[in-house]
């Protein structure tokens, strides 16, 4: 909670006094713990400590103008005061006889006055509320403490909690109260017995009704008379040690006495993939200690390690590579033209294999990057840049050079686009400027597929018009593809639960496809990305939706 | 007050009829309190306190009866007070037949004190209000007591014989007689007297939005004055006010529950103590006495305060006693809320009675203003606490993870496929949803995609990390927090709504409820406790009392050895004993024989001479005269380990240098050297002309220049789910009437809610449960029997003429989205399932709300067509998804406004 809480007097020589104050110093901004190192930077650590001493001896001296007795006083002048720290969260609880803040010291001052001086309690001693915006708002609780040589034999404190956020303090009531009577009571009980204990010795009721006044006894009476500390009262040697802590682990309790359980969104099936494929590769990289890689032609069987090399492909050659590059789809729709663009996306979103051909391995690249925002994460497998032919089984996404032969099968294979990525004819001539792709290049897109590419998906459909329209940005085309990829994630999902999980019929499975949106014109397509996409869901989430099903089973036999 | 008894027993009777049966037929609904609750137990005081004539007592329901004569029937009760408060010659003969007389008495014996702990023993010299909540013991009461200065003094033109005084024995006011004007009249000149500039005036208003969003800055009054700004004004301002919006780490820490978490923390800073009060946005609330005259004299105002007390009698058991007590602080913005509401009907009442001639009509009608409103206060505080509640919410159940949550899909499914079946033809469900979903915004966090790792794998829906940390290091009240998540206080203005469902057939309204309590959605609270039987509780300070008479043994225990408080023995003859071990502890860990030990201490006393003397006593007082003059071994000790640990260690270091001679003078000298340099410096930078006292503190702050530290004391504690949490109390069941506080409830009748609910929401806006500013305020009225949809709002220009509120367009995602759910679950896919498909096509909702805030980036119209062709969004879709947009994006608001 931030707030402070702050033990005050009513000294019969100087009034209402602080004596002892407890405040919860929160860091700046929140962060995770960091292992080892619970306490604040060194370098705000000393800039806290100049603040704390200048503070100090200000306040120090001022009190020690003001105040000469002991019965004001907590700790010593020179007494640095208490620190707790919750390792937890970095919050540092301080105590000092007076809070080192000028605004704090003002804010627990007329609380201290308000709670001893003006607010009226029935009996007394017990809890109040008050405050306003101005100077606070404040709980407090006043209580006397028995004492042989005070008038009426008792002194006032208080106890006073200060916080800024008056609902959060009433809302604590029942809490505080119930803590600081605790408190109250132990102080109380603790100076009963002393005054108990002093009466035995000494009566003092007896001894000031037969003692007569006269004037030169009077001030010194009065100046014993409010000589004596809490401490003295409840004969506790470490008492503001105690009230350090008590005072601490109230401001924390109360803090944390109610938590919020709140519910976030999933992570995207694309998050998880992420995180599982970027634990596979912590996972080899510890297995290879000392073995090297494969330089820039992966010569593993593993597909795995195929993926992990294609991630450090790519963190090296983008920062190396020059030349023109591809921008984003609608530049790439824009130098492939809508024809070819809409042949090769479809190849794409279908999952098969997309081989691009050419000497620039940057373009390419790029190509590759721009192209793979179509699919989920986990669709995609990519060879950025090979000297030979990859199978499809291993790659839906191949660089080639120049002079890569395609074996026959591919070349005739339905299920696979070739670009080739030729110079122009006028190659001679200078370029415009770095960017014009055409002036350097001529794309030749060639496939053997012969299902029509213009009727589906439903997702190219849409996705063309959002191309298309020049007046939205590139940033509104990329989550309006967002959009459209997380719907259709979506209906793989329902999908993969319909036909792997439950393994339903053909029928069955044409009602889910008909209520998805899938069915009409592309169903056919829609159909094929749908299964397509299933390769891009995450483990977690196949293991999940199968220990559901064997969960049931065991339910069903029971 | 036997009549007025007698009506509260009634309707507490029918109370316990409607519940009886509540329980008798479903068992989903449980009433909420066990306890009962008395209307009468409700006491109200409004105290004067002017310079001139001191305290006086305005009004005291203890000492108000009801005359037998004029006892009213049962409609004329009912008539709720006139909301406009106009009031003419002609209705007031007629309210003189038709209305209960009212008879003022003594006051009761306990009224002074209450005055003094109302106003407080002297006088303060803050403008403004102040809150102040007292216990009474005996009899136990709750008092809140909230104390104004007016705003303007009531000018006297009429002599006494015109004032309340006439009639009462201890009030007295003075209420000049003007008729000339009306209420409208009146509130024209306040607005032309209060709107100092168009500009300043448009900045204010606007500065209210986006309070959540922006520094908490010291606003001045907002009251029924803020009219009139344009729409050109108000995007200008707005401009200007989204420039600076204070950052928050959450931006940048992470992009999941951006709303969510910024609500949070940007709470935690306006209501940190760190900085120092920082006044915020109601500080200026006052009691307003305006009256045109004031204007013509000026000097006649004076310095007055007016007090109000509520003071709630407790129940005498103790557990309902307690119950009351946790269910009365948890929940205290609604009760302020609604005494807030109680002061504006006293400050119109006041009013009023000025234009009132004759002394005793004048008094009547006060009286029965005064009374009618504090009847309208008991009967909200009962319904608040007594109501009706759903026993189970879904959300909420869904939140505790319970082994049953495919039984708890399947029930929910079934129900939600019923209530499709039968509005079928009106689209019912969708439009439900659909005006539920744009105004409950806190389902949008909910589904906002996590970027970090899942901890549970097993766990679909992963709790918020960030905000678990920012709820740690920096404190929020939760219930706060919760409170807002209800009223869907997310998005950007801060707009806050309310459901109710109307319909005479309870299984209908009960499902509706059911079903909206899974989107409703808000935060779970967990209250962490000690244990019971826990003796050792870290509050106790005093967990060793000692009594050990023997000053001086104490005093030496003082100086020398500071231990642990858990190390001191209870039992003071093993005191001593505890000293010598404590010591023995010491000794060893210097690591120092014996035998050194006597000579390094003999040799430095020696070498010091009477002046290193002369300096101890100064600083250990009489003590060390009481140590020198027992002569005991433990002097030596004491005078060993005088100061702090670090000078110990010196000692034990300078034991290394011993066999040198020369190099411990040589060092010691040196030390006493820095410390004299250090003193001089610290003297020019202090100022300070005290020398020796200077000298002597900077030469101890010098081995301290930190705080001792010491450990957080740490306490066993055991987490529940918390009981009087907002998610539990404001999801109401089926009651007889409209409720103001419930952020969803089923009523049979919707009389009361076409009374009351449009000055409910404008006193919504004006003095909001959740301590920030509202924009606006909205309610969702579903009307079951006729299958409609309507949304009211708290912008009366935006109601047409006769209706209450605006139908609710379908949005055809939001159609889309039910029927696809809801032909899987009639596919038989397996119910939870189903659910998780539910929540993922929410996710599509706010993916497609971030495609309409980044496609109204930079433009300032919205084309339509362009939307539908290009993201899919048609136009019945676009208020759904600008509300969801605004609690990301907060220029959404700008742009469509």
């Amino acid at each position: 909670m931030n707030a402070l809480v702050a033990l005050c007097h009513f000294c019969e020589l100087h009034g209402p006094r602080t004596l002892f104050c407890t405040e919860a110093v929160h860091p700046p901004s929140p962060s995770p713990p960091q292992p080892g190192s619970a306490i604040p930077g060194e370098r705000e650590r000393e800039a806290d400590r100049e603040g704390e001493g200048l503070t100090m001896r200000a306040n120090s001296s001022a009190t020690q103008r003001a105040d000469m007795c002991e019965g004001c006083r907590s700790l010593p002048a020179s007494h640095p005061g208490f620190v707790s720290v919750d390792g937890e969260t970095g919050i540092r609880y301080l105590s000092h006889q007076h809070p080192r803040q000028p605004q704090l010291f003002s804010v627990v001052r007329q609380a201290c006055v308000r709670s001893l001086s003006c607010e009226v309690c029935p009996g007394r001693e017990g809890p109040i509320f008050f405050g306003d915006e101005q100077h606070g708002f404040v709980f407090s609780h006043t209580f006397f403490i028995k004492d042989n040589l005070a008038r009426g034999f008792q002194r006032w404190y208080s106890i006073v909690v200060v916080a800024m956020d008056r609902i959060y303090l009433i809302n604590s009531w029942p809490f505080l109260l119930r803590h600081l009577r605790l408190t109250i009571q132990s102080l109380q009980n603790t100076a009963l017995k002393v005054f108990d204990s002093e009466q035995c010795v000494c009566p003092q009721r007896a001894l000031r009704m037969n003692s007569t006044f006269s004037p030169a006894v009077f001030p010194h009476q009065r100046s014993g008379n409010a000589a004596r500390s809490l401490t003295s009262l409840t004969q506790h040697p470490n008492l503001w040690d105690s009230l350090h802590s008590s005072f601490s682990w109230l401001l924390k309790a109360c803090g944390s006495r109610l938590t919020e359980k709140l519910l976030e969104g999933a992570p995207t099936e694309d998050t998880l993939v992420l995180i599982e494929r970027q634990t596979e590769q912590e996972e080899e990289m510890s297995g290879w200690d000392g073995a090297e890689g494969g330089g820039s032609n992966p010569q593993s069987s593993q597909s795995e390690s195929v993926q992990a090399k294609d991630f450090q492909f790519d963190d090296r050659r983008q920062e190396d590579l020059i030349g023109p590059k591809f921008k984003s789809l609608r530049h790439l729709r824009q130098v492939l033209g809508t024809a070819d663009f809409r042949q090769l996306t479809w190849h794409v979103l279908m999952g098969n294999q997309v081989i691009w051909r050419g000497a620039d391995p940057g373009l390419i690249q790029s190509a590759f990057n721009v192209l793979k925002a179509l699919l989920p994460v986990g669709c995609v497998r990519a060879v950025q840049y090979s000297p030979h032919y990859e199978e499809a089984y291993r790659c839906n996404f191949l660089g080639l050079s120049p002079d890569v032969p395609i074996p026959a099968h591919v070349s005739s294979s339905e299920f696979s686009v070739l670009v080739d990525v030729l110079s122009a004819e006028r190659g001679c001539v200078n370029p415009v400027s770095d960017d014009d792709i055409l002036s350097l290049y001529q794309f030749h897109i060639s496939s053997a597929n012969t299902q029509p590419t213009d009727k589906g998906p439903t997702l190219l459909n849409k996705l063309e018009v959002a191309l298309s329209n020049e007046n939205l940005s590139v940033e509104v085309v990329s989550l309006c593809l967002l959009c459209l990829k997380e719907e259709w994630m979506n209906k793989v999902k329902v999908l993969f639960k319909f036909s792997k999980v439950d393994g339903r019929g053909k029928e069955d499975t044409q009602k889910v496809l008909a209520l998805l949106g899938a069915t009409g014109p592309g169903e056919e397509d829609n159909v094929r990305l749908l299964k397509f996409w299933m390769t891009g869901l995450s483990k977690l989430y196949k293991s999940h939706l199968m220990t559901a099903v064997r969960g049931g089973e065991r339910t069903l036999s029971q | 007050m036997p009549t007025l008894l007698q009506k509260l027993f009634s309707k507490r009777a029918v109370g316990n009829g409607n519940g009886s049966a509540r329980d008798c037929s479903t068992g989903a609904e449980q009433r909420w309190a066990s306890a009962e609750f008395d209307l009468a137990q409700i006491r109200l005081i409004v105290y004067q306190d002017c310079e001139r004539r001191g305290r006086q007592v305005l009004f005291d329901s203890k000492a108000i009866h009801k005359l037998d004569a004029s006892e009213p029937t049962a409609d004329e009760t009912k008539t709720p007070p006139n909301r406009s408060g106009a009031c003419h010659i002609g209705s007031q003969a007629n309210e003189k037949d038709k209305p209960p007389t009212y008879q003022y008495t003594r006051p009761a014996s306990d009224v002074n004190m209450l005055g003094e702990m109302m106003f407080g023993s002297v006088s303060m010299s803050y403008k403004g209000s102040t809150l102040k909540i007292h216990h009474i013991r005996s009899p136990p009461q709750l008092m809140v007591s909230k104390v104004f200065s007016t705003r303007f003094g009531s000018s006297s033109t009429s002599g006494s014989t015109n004032t309340l005084q006439d009639s009462f024995e201890s009030m007295s006011q003075t209420f000049p007689s003007h008729t000339s004007s009306s209420i409208e009249q009146l509130k024209s000149t306040v607005r032309v007297r209060h709107v100092p500039s168009a500009p300043l005036l448009s900045l204010v208003r606007s500065a209210s939005f986006f309070a959540a969003h922006s520094n908490p800055v010291d606003m001045p009054s907002r009251g029924h004055s803020e009219d009139g700004d344009s729409g050109i004004a108000r995007s200008a301002s707005l401009s200007s006010l989204l420039a600076t919006p204070q950052p928050s780490p959450g931006s940048s820490f992470s992009s999941g529950c951006a709303s969510s978490y910024q609500r949070r923390w940007l709470r935690s800073q306006a209501t940190s103590l760190q900085h120092g009060p920082m006044p915020r946005w109601n500080a200026e609330e006052m009691f307003n006495l305006s009256d045109e005259s004031c204007s013509s004299n000026p000097a006649m105002i004076r310095r007055k305060k007016i007090a109000i007390s509520i003071i709630i009698s407790l129940p005498e058991r103790e557990e309902e006693n307690h119950n009351f007590q946790e269910f009365f602080f948890s929940h205290f913005p609604l009760f302020e809320s609604h005494m807030n509401k109680l002061k504006t009907a006293i400050e119109r009442a006041m009013i009023v009675c000025r234009r009132i001639a004759e002394s005793s009509q004048r008094v009547q009608v006060y009286l029965c203003r005064v009374m009618e409103a504090l009847g309208e206060f008991r009967m909200t505080v009962w319904n608040l606490y007594m109501a009706p509640r759903i026993s189970e919410p879904v959300w909420l159940s869904m939140i505790s993870q319970s082994a049953e949550r495919n039984l708890l899909c399947q029930r929910f499914l079934k129900e939600m496929s019923l209530l499709m079946e039968h509005g079928v033809k009106s689209q019912f469900l969708s439009a439900l949803l659909t005006a539920v979903l744009t105004h409950h915004l806190a389902w949008v966090p909910t589904v906002m995609p996590s970027n970090l790792p899942p901890i549970k794998p097993a766990c679909q829906k992963p709790t918020s990390q960030t905000v678990d940390l920012l709820a740690k290091s920096h404190p929020y009240n939760p219930l706060w927090a919760q409170l807002g998540d209800l009223y869907g206080a997310l998005g950007s203005p801060v707009r806050v709504c309310r459901t109710v469902v109307v319909g005479r057939r309870r299984e209908l309204v009960q499902r509706v409820l059911y079903i909206l309590s899974y989107f409703i959605r808000c935060s779970d609270l967990q209250e962490h406790v000690q244990p019971q039987g826990q003796k050792d509780n870290p509050a106790n300070p005093c967990t060793s009392p000692t009594t050990d008479p023997n000053p001086a043994s104490e005093r030496i225990c003082e100086k020398t050895f500071p231990p642990p408080p858990d190390t001191i023995k209870p039992i003071p003859g093993t005191f001593m004993e505890q000293n010598d071990e404590t010591v023995s502890a010491d000794t060893h860990s210097t690591n120092t024989p014996t035998g050194l030990e006597a000579s390094m201490v003999r040799p430095e006393c020696t070498e010091m001479g009477p002046e290193c003397f002369g300096e101890h006593v100064d600083s250990v007082g009489g003590g060390l005269e009481h140590i020198l003059a027992n002569q005991s071994p433990l002097p030596q000790r004491v005078q060993f380990h005088i100061g702090s640990p670090r000078e110990v260690e010196n000692v034990g270091q300078a034991g290394g240098l011993m066999c040198g001679g020369q190099g411990l003078d040589r060092k010691l000298h040196q030390r006493l050297l820095t410390d004299i340099r250090r003193n001089e410096s610290s003297d020019s930078a202090l100022g300070d002309s005290d020398d020796e006292e200077t000298s002597s503190r900077e030469m101890y702050m010098a081995a301290e220049q930190t705080e001792y530290e010491l450990p957080l004391p740490s306490s066993q504690v055991e987490s529940r789910a918390s009981v009087n949490h907002f998610g539990r109390s404001l999801l109401g069941g089926y009651c007889p009437q409209y409720m103001p506080d419930f952020a969803l409830h089923g009523i049979s009748s919707d009389l009361r809610l076409k009374q009351c609910l449009m000055a409910d929401l404008e006193h919504t806006v004006l003095h909001p449960a959740l301590d920030e500013p509202v924009a606006e305020a909205l309610c969702i009225v579903a009307d079951t029997d006729r299958l409609s949809v309507q949304v009211v709002t708290s912008q009366r220009r935006m109601c047409e003429g006769g209706r209450l509120g605006r139908d609710v367009m379908v949005s055809n995602l939001i159609h889309t989205l039910i029927t696809s759910v809801l032909q899987l679950y009639a596919l038989n896919i397996a119910a939870d399932f189903c659910v998780m498909h539910l929540e993922d096509r929410l996710q599509e909702v706010y993916f497609k709300s971030r495609s309409l805030a980044e496609y109204l980036r930079g433009q300032t119209r919205v084309h339509v067509k362009e939307l539908g062709l290009a993201l899919g969004i048609e136009s019945s879709d676009i208020p759904l998804l600008a509300a969801v947009a605004s609690t990301h994006s907060p220029y959404v608001a700008q742009i469509l406004l």
